[in-house]
C-alpha cells in the first residue's frame, strides 16, 4: 500500500519533452535506514519508493490521444481489435516494465512509457481472424504478447551507449509483422473508411492531439521534415504509375488514390505524430530532428516504392523508423558538424568525429543494432515478392482469408 | 562464461529473426504456414482429363483454389472389356458409380494386393474413396456392366470458349466486370448469342469466395450493392456455380434473354447472401 504522500507526485520522473536523462537509480531501500522522502510502498520492513505519474508528462498526453482513437476504433471505425487484446498488451508491458524498474532501480515507478508502448502495439497490430465488435476475444493474443515482450527486451537489452536506440513499440510491431508474417498478423489498414463523421472525428483527434503533444516535445519541425518530402516522393511514385493492392479495395490503388490513401492516412499521421516523436529515440537537437524527420521520409519512400501491397507499404513505413533510429548518433554528428560550420567553429575531421562515436568498436550491442537494422531492410524488401501477401490482399484465399 | 552466453544467445536469436523475417529459404512459410497454396495446373475440362485435354496448350499453373468440384474421369462399360483409368495426384477424393448384374464389381490397383472396391453385383452401387493411388486402376466385372468414375479436385477450371461462341453466326451481346458484395468476386463475364438463338455466359479470370451450391442469377437492378438490395427484386437462376475459380462457360436455359436483366449476381442460398455481382453492359 502507499504509505504517505509528502511531495508532489512524479518529481523524480524525467520529462519526455527534454532529452531524457535517466535519474540516478535510487538505492534499494535499506530496512535500517531513514524513511525515504516521498510516496513509498511498505512491504514488511522494506520501503519501496513510489513514482507516480506527473500531470505534465507528454506521455500521458499521447496516451490520452491513443485512448481516444481506440474508443473511436471500437465504436465507429470497425477496428478488428478487441478490448481484451488492448488490455492484455498494455498489462504485459506494464508488469514487465514495472518489474524491471523495481529490480534495477529499487523503485516502483508508474510505467508511463510501457503503457504507451502497449497501447501503441494494440493500436497498430492486428491478429488475423479478429472481428470487429468481438470485444473480449483473445484471438491471436500471443502475437500481441510477443510484440510487447520484444519491444521491452530490445529496450532493456540493446542499449549502445547506455540508452535504448530503437522505438520500443515500433520494433515490437515490426518484428511480429516480419517474423510471424501476413498469414497470422497484419497492421491496421491505411484506409479507415469513407470520409464520414467517424473518420473526420478521428482526424480531428489526431490533428489536435498532434498539436498538443508535438508542441510540448518540440517535434513539430520534425513532423514537417518528414511529411513534406514523404508526400512529395509518394506523389512522384503515383505519377510514375506505382500502385498497390489492399483487401478493402476492389482494384489496385493507383494515381491520385495511391497518394491519397498513403499520405492522407490517419495511420501515417499517427506514426509521425505519436511514434516518430518519441524524444527518447529521436535526435535531440533541432537540426538533428529535422534531419531525422527527412531521413525517415526518404528511407520510408525508398522502401515503399517497391511494395505492391498495403501490408508491405505499412511495414516499409515502420521499418524506416527502425533504420533511422539506428542512425541517430550519425544524425546527431551531422547536425553537430552543421552547427559548427554555421558558427564558423573549427570542425573536427570526420574520422575523429566517428571515433568519438565509438565507430569501429563492435561489441554485441552494436552487432545487435546492425542485425535489427538489416532485418528491417531485408525483411521489408522481401515482402515485395511475397505471394502470400498478394493472395491475402486480393482476398483470394477464400474461407482462410487472413484479414 | 554465463556473461558471454547471454549476448551470444541474443545475437543468435536476432540472426534467426533475420532469416525468418526475410523469409530466407522459405523459413517463415515453413514455420508459420502460408496462405498461398503451391501452384498447380488448372483443369482444362470438366470431363476426362486424360483424353480430352488440348495438348497444344500448356496447362495454366495457379495458386488459386476453387470450391472442390467433381470432374469426370471416365465412363466405362462391358463392351470395352477391362477398363483402366488414373486418378490425379492432386485429387481430394474419387468415386465410382456402377451397374452390374452378376458376380463381383472390382476396382484394382496393381500396387495393392487387396482390391479397392469389391462388391457383389445385383443393384446399382457406388463407392467414395480417399485413398491416394499411383498408377492406373482397373475395373473388372462379369456380364453387362457400366461404371462412371469421378474425382474431386479444387483447382480452377480454365476452359476455352465454346465453339458455338466463336462460330461466325454467334455474337457477343453484353459484358461486365464482377465486384464484391458480401464476399470477394473478381473477373469478367460476357454473354454470347449463339446461332441457335440461345444465350451462353462465359466467365473469364473469375474468382468468387468458395462455397457450395452457389447460383448464377440474373437480376433487374443495375448494380446491387448489398444482400437486401438483391432481395428487393425477383431474380432468375440460370446456372449452378459448382466451380468458383477459372474461366468457364454456361449455356443459359432456353427462353432466357440476359438483355432483359441489368446485372449478374452470384447468390448463396444456403446463407442467404449475395456474394458478388457484375453490371450487364451491352457490347
Amino acid at each position: 500500500m502507499i504509505a504517505r504522500l509528502r511531495n508532489r507526485a512524479g518529481q523524480l520522473t524525467a520529462a519526455v519533452a527534454e532529452p531524457v536523462k535517466s535519474p540516478p537509480p535510487p538505492r534499494p531501500a535499506d530496512p535500517g535506514s531513514e524513511p525515504a522522502a516521498g510516496p513509498h510502498l511498505k512491504l514488511g520492513t522494506r520501503r519501496i519508493p513510489v513514482i507516480l505519474p506527473r500531470r505534465g508528462d507528454p506521455r500521458l498526453k499521447i496516451s490520452a490521444v491513443i485512448v481516444a482513437l481506440q474508443v473511436l476504433g471500437q465504436t465507429a471505425l470497425d477496428f478488428k481489435l478487441s478490448i481484451a487484446q488492448i488490455l492484455v498488451t498494455i498489462g504485459v508491458c506494464a508488469v514487465v516494465d514495472t518489474g524491471v524498474t523495481l529490480k534495477r532501480q529499487g523503485v516502483l515507478a508508474w510505467p508511463a512509457s510501457a503503457l504507451l508502448t502497449g497501447n501503441s502495439i494494440a493500436f497498430i497490430l492486428r491478429a488475423s481472424g479478429t472481428k470487429h465488435g468481438d470485444w473480449w476475444s483473445l484471438n491471436g493474443i500471443e502475437y500481441f504478447v510477443l510484440a510487447a515482450l520484444v519491444s521491452l527486451l530490445v529496450k532493456y537489452l540493446v542499449r549502445p551507449g547506455g540508452r535504448h536506440r530503437f522505438n520500443p513499440s515500433n520494433i515490437g510491431i515490426l518484428w511480429v509483422l516480419l517474423v510471424i508474417g501476413p498469414v497470422h498478423v497484419f497492421p491496421q489498414y491505411l484506409y479507415w473508411g469513407p470520409l464520414g463523421i467517424p473518420v473526420v472525428a478521428a482526424l480531428a483527434v489526431i490533428v489536435l492531439g498532434a498539436i498538443w503533444v508535438l508542441r510540448a516535445v518540440k517535434m513539430l519541425p520534425m513532423a514537417l521534415a518528414f511529411l513534406v518530402p514523404f508526400t512529395a516522393l509518394i506523389a512522384a511514385f503515383a505519377a510514375a504509375g506505382r500502385s498497390f493492392v489492399a483487401i478493402w479495395s476492389e482494384d489496385p490503388i493507383s494515381g491520385f488514390d495511391y497518394w491519397l490513401r498513403i499520405c492522407a492516412s490517419p495511420e501515417l499521421l499517427v506514426f509521425v505524430c505519436f511514434m516518430m516523436s518519441d524524444p527518447a529515440t529521436a535526435a535531440k537537437t533541432p537540426v538533428g530532428r529535422t534531419i531525422y524527420g527527412a531521413a525517415t521520409a526518404v528511407v520510408a519512400a525508398g522502401l515503399v516504392y517497391f511494395q505492391p501491397t498495403e501490408f508491405g507499404i505499412k511495414v516499409a513505413i515502420l521499418a524506416s523508423l527502425t533504420v533511422v533510429c539506428a542512425l541517430v548518433p550519425l544524425i546527431e554528428l551531422a547536425a553537430r558538424r552543421l552547427r559548427q560550420r554555421s558558427e564558423h567553429d573549427e570542425v573536427p575531421g570526420l574520422a575523429s568525429s566517428l571515433r568519438t562515436l565509438g565507430a569501429g568498436a563492435f561489441g554485441p550491442t552494436r552487432i545487435a543494432v546492425i542485425l535489427i537494422t538489416v532485418t528491417a531492410v531485408v525483411g521489408t524488401a522481401a515482402l515485395a515478392q511475397n505471394r502470400d501477401l498478394i493472395f491475402i490482399e486480393r482476398g483470394l484465399t477464400g474461407p482462410r482469408n487472413a484479414q | 562464461m554465463v556473461r558471454r552466453a547471454g549476448p551470444a544467445l541474443g545475437l543468435l536469436l536476432l540472426t534467426a529473426s533475420l532469416v525468418v523475417g526475410a523469409d530466407l529459404f522459405g523459413a517463415r512459410a515453413a514455420l508459420f504456414g502460408t496462405a498461398a497454396p503451391p501452384p498447380r495446373a488448372a483443369a482444362s475440362t470438366r470431363v476426362d482429363p486424360f483424353t480430352s485435354v488440348d495438348n497444344s496448350r500448356r496447362p495454366v499453373k495457379t495458386s488459386l483454389r476453387s470450391q472442390p468440384w467433381w470432374q469426370e474421369v471416365g465412363r466405362f462399360d462391358a463392351k470395352q472389356g477391362a477398363s483402366r483409368f488414373r486418378i490425379s495426384e492432386g485429387a481430394i477424393q474419387w468415386r465410382v458409380k456402377w451397374t452390374c448384374e452378376r458376380g463381383q464389381f472390382v476396382v484394382r490397383s496393381p500396387a495393392r494386393e487387396e482390391p479397392l472396391v469389391d462388391k457383389a453385383c445385383g443393384a446399382d452401387g457406388s463407392a467414395v474413396l480417399s485413398d491416394k493411388v499411383d498408377g492406373e486402376l482397373e475395373i473388372a466385372a462379369e456380364g453387362p456392366w457400366t461404371a462412371r468414375v469421378e474425382q474431386q479436385v479444387d483447382v480452377p477450371l480454365v476452359e476455352p470458349p465454346l465453339p458455338a461462341m466463336t462460330a461466325p453466326s454467334a455474337r457477343k451481346v453484353a459484358g461486365g466486370r464482377f465486384y464484391r458484395i458480401d464476399q470477394v468476386g473478381r473477373g469478367r463475364m460476357t454473354f454470347h448469342r449463339l446461332a441457335s438463338g440461345r444465350y451462353a455466359l462465359r466467365l473469364s479470370d473469375f474468382y468468387v469466395t468458395p462455397n457450395v451450391d452457389l447460383e448464377i442469377r440474373l437480376h433487374p437492378l443495375r448494380a446491387p450493392r448489398s444482400t437486401p438490395q438483391y432481395l428487393s427484386a425477383p431474380s432468375k437462376n440460370v446456372a449452378a456455380l459448382d466451380i468458383t475459380a477459372g474461366s468457364m462457360n454456361f449455356v443459359l436455359p432456353a427462353g432466357v434473354d440476359p438483355r432483359r436483366y441489368r446485372s449478374v449476381v452470384i447468390w448463396c442460398p444456403i446463407i442467404t447472401s449475395a456474394y458478388a455481382a457484375a453490371t450487364i453492359k451491352p457490347a
